[in-house]
């Protein structure tokens, strides 16, 4: 029987949990492959910079030079504008919604005719679940306080911020603490409570804002090289999706389980603030978001077409979470007593 | 042995060779890289090389590069600083060695100011060297002081050591900063003391100013001197220093206030003149490209070291790793020690550190402090011939008269003393694990 | 023939010295914008993407349109402990060595990048932030315009280093190297 021995470059750096590594992670992924495929197909796993810098997967996946990549999506916004809407959407769906469409609505679908001309294979493999609004040296208590604050934050959550009068700052994840401790910014978003806790922002800011409504789930993408995907038999292309499926419960649940550890820790024993954001501050928020998103809608089609399908499924998605999860988060669940 | 490892054997093997006879260090590393990727791998792997280069000349924290070396250029061209090491020889007295330690506290410093090497040993290079050389340092000693006390900014925070140890080991950057505080500090002080030392058993070595000339400048004059040539470049150092402390500006940004205050203050100084102004320019662009040329070339070499499999070698050795946690500790420090001598501290970094991590944590060793132990050895890499960036940068910039052997031998002194630093800490964990809990980071 | 060596390397030169001595400015253009960041941020509390982004763009062009500029200026770090003890006849040849696998440095990058810098400028990739700066393939394409000027230079380097064995006078260098 042919054997395969593929590579995969990732984003993210080495030793990175969720990420490069743990239950559900690319080098997860990997492995399970290997077991499930009974060594025919192996895949060697590059954290970023070990092959190649963090953000130059696409590329190197699109030409065939590696046959895999683990990234984010939205990092190819500048390269195809409509795929960041496959990684989470501002005031979009949760884990389930943002699957359901995926899975089940026609994302997919369209998540592949978008990367077709790159000759990619695009799939989801992994979710942190919500994040966090992100870590604050003040309070926020109205929306005018977002004016003129100096905030860390990436991609299309900053423009949104912009409008708001934030003052948007790109910085490397080294140097996000420095900054943020020494007050060169008053904000810095990163992931949740796991992965920020081991950034140490805790120590530099104590508002700590949930949740992320920003990024309500992210997912993380497993890109194919379509020449090597087309050259695997029927049953590796089964194990290599059935691998990349379940790493996304796998590490979608891990987050969960650590989040709830981390934070609790954060909470009680480190002294951070932890809690929502005020209504009227998210209802600007919300304002802001969409005439964001509608303004990126109009300048491209190919986005207005993942858009436009997004919240068609939205609508009919939050019709039915609305009489079940919603009336499970505050009818049935208890408030951790 | 697979074919493979002993191509990636051969290609560092073919890497010496080349260097030695006199080919630039940056074909070198291109040659080497090229020739024994193809024998292995042939032509794919190459094309990820544009993706490598391009990951070199868009990288932020790279920018202290020309910021610095604009700033030290800025400071030689306009002539504020080259009576510097004079003054500092003047102030000394009769006290043997005082310029070196002088080349110390400045390299203390500037690597409290930025955390990329290259750009401290450029600036100490120019400001300094030649003026140890004309009042009869050793040629040797002067050298291998300068790669000493440039190095020192890669342990003393910011420094890109530590923020890459942070991300591969899981720690938070702050955590690892304040860890490096007093390693940085006491290998500050063993490189002083080592300087002094010499003073006393070898005086040839590090002269003071000949009494005659120190008593034919009085003074006042001493002082207005003193104020002339001491203030820009302190002024510099504090504008960076206090951009980050004060919170103006993130660590790589906080070279920019140290370059742009240096054409303030040369204007201030009426030292600005459309000429000087090229120069600088010209001499910045030089320098960086120069650095940045073998950056990029290196680029080859270690692609094709990854692509032929060259961790698979080291991962070999790591089947001899001793049981316990001293001697797991022991080894692994030894192996980045070892290698610190071929590849650049990053491959190591990426190679080694996930290796061992596993064990450390079953082990139930202190990571921090683990991670402060790696850092004081891959910072050795930079000074361990014959690869060590250090040495290259001392070598672009150093006078036609100081010859490479001159700086290779140089160093080897100053390599011990960081192995002394290196068991201190080793034996004395609290140098670096007390002032992360002390200030809760 | 080693005159006309002589005269063809110099023509070279010219493209050389020109292309870097304009390059070199991106220097002086970095410390201003960054410097120019940081201050309006802190005083004026404003700030904008595409100058943050602006900061690490002008490396592209100093760090790889002067490298030529600096190897015309003997910029090479070398190791020249053998070096200097060889006799002269091997230092010529290692030196012609150097610069034949310098040019062919050169032609191999230039060809191995043009893929990658088409494929930006195909889908005309921008900044993956909202504000950032277009036309990407611009800062992608000093890679092979940086080393077709390192051509440039290692072809006049390679009729230089022939000039001996044409029996030119010695195009010997000093064995150290000095950049500044
Ligand atoms: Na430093
Ligand atoms: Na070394």
């Amino acid at each position: 029987q042919q054997t395969f021995s593929w590579k995969m470059t990732n984003a993210y750096g080495p030793g990175a949990p969720f990420y490069v590594t743990g239950p559900g992670s690319p080098t997860y992924f990997c492995e399970l492959v290997k077991q499930m495929s009974g060594g025919r197909l192996t895949i060697q796993h590059f954290a970023a910079g070990e092959l190649i810098p963090a953000l130059e997967g696409f590329d190197a996946c699109s030409a065939g030079t590696v046959e895999m990549n683990a990234a984010n999506s939205y990092f190819w916004a500048g390269k195809v504008p409509a795929a960041q809407f496959f990684t989470t959407v501002p005031f979009g769906l949760n884990f389930q919604g943002h699957n359901a469409w995926i899975y089940h609505g026609g994302g997919l679908a369209l998540w592949e005719e978008l990367y077709k001309p790159f000759n990619l294979v695009p799939m989801p493999m992994g979710n942190t679940g919500v994040q966090m609004t992100g870590w604050f040296r003040k309070p926020i208590e109205k929306i005018e306080d977002f004016k003129g604050l100096k905030m860390r934050i990436p991609g299309l959550a900053g423009k949104v911020y912009a409008q708001l009068g934030v003052d948007v700052k790109l910085l490397p994840g080294g140097e996000i603490f420095p900054a943020l401790e020494r007050g060169v910014i008053d904000a810095a978003e990163f992931v949740g409570p796991y992965q920020d806790r081991r950034l140490g922002l805790q120590k530099a800011a104590k508002y700590y804002y949930t949740t992320g409504w920003h990024e309500p789930n992210n997912v993380t993408e497993l890109t194919i090289n379509q020449t090597a995907w087309d050259s695997l038999p029927d049953d590796l292309k089964a194990v290599v999706r059935t691998a990349a499926a379940a790493c996304n419960t796998i590490s979608h649940t891990w987050c969960e389980a650590t989040n709830a550890e981390a934070l609790d820790d954060l909470v009680k024993n480190q002294g951070v603030i932890a809690g929502p954001l005020p209504k009227d501050v998210v209802e600007g928020l919300r304002a802001a978001t969409k005439k964001t998103l509608d303004g990126l809608a109009a300048s491209d089609p190919k986005i207005k077409k993942v858009y436009d399908a997004f919240l068609a499924f939205k609508e009919k998605h939050d019709k039915w979470a609305g009489v079940s999860e919603a009336v499970f988060q505050e009818q049935i669940r208890t408030d951790g007593v | 042995m697979p074919y493979n490892e002993i191509l990636a054997l051969a290609c560092i093997g073919s890497f010496f060779v080349l260097l030695f006879v006199g080919v630039p260090v940056a074909l070198t590393l291109a040659i080497s890289g090229f020739v024994f990727g193809w024998l292995g791998f042939g032509t794919g792997l190459f094309n990820l090389l544009p993706a490598r280069i391009y990951g070199v000349t868009a990288n932020y924290t790279l920018i202290a590069i020309p910021l610095f070396v604009f700033m030290g250029v800025m400071l030689e061209k306009s002539r504020m600083a080259d009576e510097l090491m004079e003054v500092i020889g003047y102030l000394a007295g009769g006290l043997r060695g005082g310029m070196g330690l002088g080349i110390v506290l400045v390299g203390m410093l500037m690597g409290a100011t930025t955390g990329i090497v290259g750009a401290t040993i450029v600036t100490l290079g120019l400001l300094t060297l030649p003026t140890l050389l004309k009042r009869g340092y050793d040629t040797q000693l002067s050298c291998g002081a300068i790669c000493a006390s440039g190095t020192l900014g890669q342990l003393i925070p910011p420094s890109t050591i530590l923020i890459l140890l942070a991300d591969i080991m899981g720690q938070s950057v702050g955590t690892l900063f304040a860890a490096a505080v007093f390693p940085g500090l006491l290998l500050t002080g063993i490189l002083g003391a080592y300087i002094l030392l010499v003073g006393v058993f070898k005086p040839a070595m590090v002269p003071p100013i000949p009494l005659a000339e120190r008593q034919a400048l009085p003074r006042r004059e001493l002082w207005m001197k003193t104020l002339k040539v001491g203030l820009p470049p302190i002024a510099l150092v504090l504008a960076v220093l206090g951009s980050i402390i004060g919170g103006v500006a993130a660590p790589t940004e906080a070279a920019s206030m140290g370059a742009v205050g240096s054409i303030l203050v040369a204007a201030v100084a009426g030292r600005l003149s459309m000429k000087t102004l090229v120069d600088v320019v010209n001499s910045t662009a030089r320098i960086t490209a120069m650095m940045f040329f073998i950056l990029i070339c290196s680029q080859v070499f270690a692609l094709s070291f990854r692509g032929l499999g060259g961790e698979r070698i080291v991962h070999d050795a790591f089947a001899m790793v001793p049981g316990g946690a001293t001697g797991m500790l022991v080894f692994m420090l030894a192996i980045i020690f070892v290698l610190g001598f071929f590849i650049e501290w990053i491959e190591i970094s990426y190679i080694v550190v996930p290796m061992f991590l596993p064990l450390m944590l079953a082990d139930g060793v202190d990571v921090v402090w683990a991670a402060s132990l790696i850092a004081v050895v891959l910072q050795t890499s930079f000074l361990t011939p014959p690869f060590g960036w250090a040495l290259f940068y001392l070598r672009g910039v150093a006078p036609p008269e100081v010859s490479t052997l001159d700086i290779y031998k140089g160093v080897v002194p100053f390599i011990a003393l960081q192995l002394v630093a290196l068991l201190l800490v080793f034996c004395f964990p609290g140098i670096a694990t007390w002032l992360p809990a002390a200030i809760g980071w | 023939m080693s005159d006309r060596l002589e005269n063809w390397a110099r023509g070279l030169d010219v493209i050389v010295e020109l292309s870097g001595r304009i390059a070199a400015w991106t220097g002086l253009a970095l410390v201003l914008v960054m410097a120019g960041n940081v201050i309006a941020r802190y005083f004026l509390h404003i700030g904008s993407v595409a100058t943050q982004e602006l900061e690490w763009h002008l490396m592209a062009p100093l760090t790889l349109l002067c490298i030529a500029y600096t190897i015309k200026h003997d910029g090479h770090v070398r190791v020249d402990i053998f070096y200097s003890s060889l006799p002269e006849i091997a230092r010529r040849v290692i030196d012609l060595f150097s610069a034949l696998c310098a040019l062919a440095l050169a032609i191999l990058i230039v060809k191995i990048s043009m893929p990658y810098v088409l494929q930006s400028y195909r889908i005309g990739e921008g900044s993956p932030d909202p504000g950032g700066l277009p036309y990407r393939w611009i800062i992608k394409a000093m890679i092979p315009a940086g080393f077709a000027l390192f051509g440039v230079q290692s072809l006049a380097s390679v009729l230089r280093a022939l000039k001996p064995f044409f029996g030119g006078s010695d195009g010997l260098k000093t064995a150290s190297i000095n950049a500044v």
